[in-house]
């Protein structure tokens, strides 16, 4: 096991140097230059040259990219000139709103999806599994940012229901039982994709597991059919949907794009999204590297995890 | 016709300021006190820099008209009652006084008083000077041998008095509106400092050490998510203080209790919320979930629709145009022909542009000085088109010049040289008239009104290759000397802020910072001289009649800066400010 956690660290730190080094050439190479961009069109040729001193930007690509990785060692993601704050305090503002609108709307997803997967596997090819396959294909195969508009248009425009944007503010509003309303359709618009995604995962499990050798013992042994489902076979069908959860793990941090820049909701992935917009090279490397390494390490955890609730994978050094 | 199609959008453009204003009198209604305020900012124009001396490109309406000036009040404050001049009430100074034959400039303050109790004095202003003058590289609106390069003494007789001595005689109007409209008094007594924990002291009258004053200050600037907690940033002499701000752009104020200007705000909060796209911004406007919004123009036809909202066309105080390069390798010697200029200038519909693809908001530009709101800084000559659109006039001009007209096609040059019936110096023979224009993307005006454009210029055979980039890039290349194009427009044009003497010495002058284009003339550059020395505007007149003349640039038209939706319940925002600043403190909410 420890060998093997070595060998998973080792490559994960190419993958992530990987990123860098191709995340960076990639943003160098987009026409335009920064430093007139940011200082605009007043700025002088020697604001715009002391600009480029001052940031590394008039070295060589590669001596960039060392001082760039410089920074990077010293715990430092860089500094948004256009949003004028360090790319950490971004971070630390913008993820726990992040945080709230995929752990709420995960939740809820879980909540929702697994009880259903489990009602479809035992009703199945019955009316109600019927129902609930083609809800979830249609909301599965839905673009986010229809669904969303579709939601707006019903709840906030029309009813006049729920705000059609998400909270503003700081974050110590988010929770606050006047804003709450403002995270129904947010939440509503993940939730509905996601429960659609992992209850197929769960019925699709729990149909496999369900014609197993030791469903049958189990029966055989004269278990309740409510104890085979419940202490046999959800914990066996679960394992795909931990791994689905650990494979999830990057979207907490580049935040779930179209659905944030459809609600105005200033989480993780409309930072990225004004970032791309704006050609604000700092946070743009900042969220990647960030998201990276949150992909390695999801992986990582949930090969660990598969290993931990699944006797049957063994890992060998 | 297009005289009458004019008369039909100005009767059309007074029955909707005539409705607007109905729809924004309470006479009839009750004033309420309180209540919050929400404000919507333009897409990607989120304020980020709260230090009164702004730096890099930190300079920007959303900063300073929208942000920066709530809090902290420039020494002499411009704008009133939607027209552009000195309002001596807002000001935190008596008007100022010239003497010595316009050398020396004298201000009072008037005696107000910082949020802390403490009162803004000379001091104050002696610190905002004594921090410019060290570092004004850093100052976003410096120009070498302007502000405040020509202040070359100054003595504070007083707590109250200031007075600069100045390096020769200017006019007043410039030195008013565009040089001591720049000065911001800042506490003294609470920022005079190099370190979070270091004492207050006068570390402003070293030079050296008013470098670290102004690094500490700007270093304290760079952290927006501190904004409402940094005790630096609580002492503010305006009649808003921050609440909170994030990130993201939101920022939420309340009154300051002790303004000490004439009006205080009413209402009990008001909030600035940003928004990436137009569109997220307009979804929340279809709920009223907004007081002071806006509609984008692709989305005008439902303004009839929107039944909680005062529709009300907001106009800057700016200028457009799409800027030549006449240093360009290949068409530099084009565009320094006048009656190349010219003959463009001709085949540019401004009325078309306005009626069919501004939808009657905009206006037309014929000249350097804005032409709206009415002021008397427009000459008549400017205000009226020098060079009216006609294919026939531009033709006329080419083939009068030895070119070869290709209607349809590109032209060509047949007569080469400097003589009067020919292409002029430097104009080879079968030079073509082909030419790239690079504009900013993501607005469907500027790319529909450029789409146009190249369709009239081809009526006179002038090849227009059009190529659209995000506006960073356009200006990069409009100001980095790049081939990518030899015209660009960046879809903005100019705005005369917080310089409100449109005087151009930024734009046109030779060697101006801002002058991209390398336009060079001598005539307009002793113009330009004599706006700024002299007290008459009849100065600025000689140099706006030159320019709309001799076209530095190509001049398109003004878009509306802001096509306003305001919520019925809410009054005192009229009018707005064509310097696009807010007036929160004059809101007030009514119940219906």
């Amino acid at each position: 096991m420890t060998g093997f956690l070595v060998r998973r660290l080792g490559q994960s730190f190419i993958v992530v140097v990987g990123v860098t080094i191709i995340t960076f050439l990639l943003t160098r190479l987009l026409p335009g230059g920064v430093a007139r961009a940011i200082l605009g069109p007043r700025a002088s040729p020697d604001s715009i040259a002391q600009f480029n001193h001052d940031n590394g930007l008039d070295l060589a690509v590669p001596q960039q990219y060392l001082f760039y990785v410089n920074q990077l060692v010293h715990g430092n993601l860089g500094f948004s000139y256009r949003l004028n704050e360090s790319v950490n305090g971004l971070l630390s503002d913008h993820l726990p709103k992040t945080v709230i609108l995929l752990g709420i709307s995960t939740l809820i997803a879980l909540g929702i999806a697994i009880p259903l997967g489990i009602m479809q596997a035992v009703r199945r090819n019955k009316i109600e599994d019927y129902t609930f396959t083609t809800l979830s294909f249609v909301l599965y195969s839905m673009p986010p940012f229809w669904l969303g508009l579709i939601l707006i248009i019903v709840f906030a425009v029309n009813l006049q229901l729920l705000p059609p944007q998400g909270p503003q503010g700081p974050i110590s509003t988010y929770l606050d039982p006047t804003e709450l309303s403002a995270l129904v359709l947010p939440v509503m618009s993940l939730a509905l994709v996601t429960i659609a995604l992992f209850s197929r995962y769960m019925r699709s499990s729990m149909l496999d597991n369900l014609v197993q050798d030791y469903v049958r013992t189990a029966r055989a042994k004269g278990v309740s059919t409510r104890g085979v489902l419940y202490r046999h076979v959800l914990r066996n069908a679960l394992i795909p949907i931990v791994t689905l959860l650990g494979l999830s793990l990057p979207g907490i941090f580049s935040g779930a794009l179209i659905t944030e820049a459809i609600y105005n909701y200033p989480g993780m992935g409309l930072l990225f999204w004004d970032s791309a917009m704006t050609r604000d090279y700092p946070v743009l490397l900042g969220v990647t590297l960030v998201v990276a390494v949150a992909t390695v390490a999801g992986n990582l955890l949930a090969d660990v995890f598969y290993a931990v609730v699944d006797p049957r994978v063994r890992i060998t050094d | 016709m297009r005289i009458s199609g004019l008369r039909v959008l100005a009767a059309v453009g007074l029955m909707a300021l005539a409705l607007a204003a109905c729809g924004n009198n309470p006479t009839t209604q009750q004033k309420l006190s309180g209540g919050t305020a929400t404000w919507a900012e333009a897409p990607n124009a989120k304020p980020n820099y709260i230090f009164p001396l702004t730096s890099g490109g930190f300079f920007s309406v959303a900063n300073l008209s929208q942000f920066q000036y709530l809090m902290y009040r420039p020494l002499y404050w411009f704008g009133e009652n939607g027209t552009v001049k000195l309002n001596s009430g807002l000001s935190l100074a008596n008007d100022p006084v010239y003497s010595d034959g316009g050398k020396t400039v004298t201000m009072k303050l008037k005696g107000w008083k910082w949020s802390d109790g403490q009162p803004i004095t000379s001091r104050d202003v002696e610190f905002w000077m004594n921090l410019l003058k060290a570092n004004v590289g850093s100052w976003a609106a410096y120009v070498p041998k302007e502000f405040p390069d020509n202040v070359v003494s100054m003595s504070f007789p007083d707590s109250m008095t200031s007075v600069f001595t100045l390096d020769k005689t200017y006019g007043s109007l410039f030195f008013d509106y565009n040089e001591l409209s720049q000065i911001s008094p800042l506490p003294q007594h609470v920022w005079d400092k190099t370190t979070d924990g270091g004492t207050v002291g006068d570390f402003d009258r070293d030079p050296k050490q008013a470098v670290n004053v102004f690094k500490y200050l700007d270093g304290q600037s760079k952290s927006v998510g501190t904004y409402n907690s940094n005790p630096l940033w609580q002492v503010v002499d305006g009649p808003w203080k921050l609440k909170s701000m994030t990130t993201d752009g939101h920022v939420a104020m309340i009154p300051n209790p002790g303004y000490s200007g004439p009006v205080k705000p009413t209402i009990a909060e008001f909030d600035e919320q940003p928004y990436t796209t137009d569109t997220a911004e307009f979804d929340v406007i279809h709920t009223a979930g907004i007081d002071y919004g806006y509609i984008p123009t692709q989305d005008l036809d439902q303004r009839n629709s929107l039944t909680k909202y005062t529709f009300s066309p907001w106009i800057g105080w700016q200028i457009t145009y799409m800027q030549i390069n006449f240093g360009n390798a290949t068409n530099g010697a084009l565009y320094k022909q006048l009656y190349m200029r010219q003959a463009m200038q001709h085949l540019v519909d401004q009325d078309g542009y306005i009626k069919n693809i501004f939808k009657g908001f905009a206006y037309p530009d014929y000249g350097p000085v804005p032409i709206k709101p009415a002021s008397n800084f427009a000459s008549a000559f400017e205000q009226k088109n020098p060079y009216p659109f006609g294919v026939n006039a531009a033709t006329k001009l080419l083939k009068d010049h030895g070119w070869t007209v290709n209607a349809g096609g590109v032209s060509t040059c047949s007569s080469p040289g400097s003589g009067s019936n020919q292409c002029g110096d430097g104009v080879a023979s079968g030079a073509k008239a082909s030419f790239k224009l690079e504009y900013a993307s993501g607005t469907l005006a500027v790319k529909q009104e450029m789409q146009a454009l190249k369709s009239d210029f081809s009526k006179a055979g002038l090849e227009i290759n059009l190529s659209e980039a995000p506006f960073d890039t356009v200006i990069t290349d409009a100001f980095g000397g790049s081939n990518v194009a030899d015209m660009d427009n960046w879809g903005g044009g100019w705005i005369f802020a917080p310089d409100y003497y449109p005087t151009g010495d930024e734009i046109f002058s030779t060697g101006a910072g801002s002058n991209g284009g390398g336009y060079s003339n001598s005539t307009n550059d002793s113009n330009t001289d004599a706006t700024t020395t002299s007290n008459d505007v009849k100065a600025l007149y000689t140099y706006q009649d030159f320019l709309a003349k001799d076209l530095p640039v190509i001049w398109i038209p003004v878009a509306d800066a802001v096509l306003a939706l305001v919520k019925k319940t809410l009054h005192g925002w009229d009018p707005q400010d064509p310097i696009l600043q807010l007036y929160p403190e004059n809101w007030y909410f009514t119940a219906s």
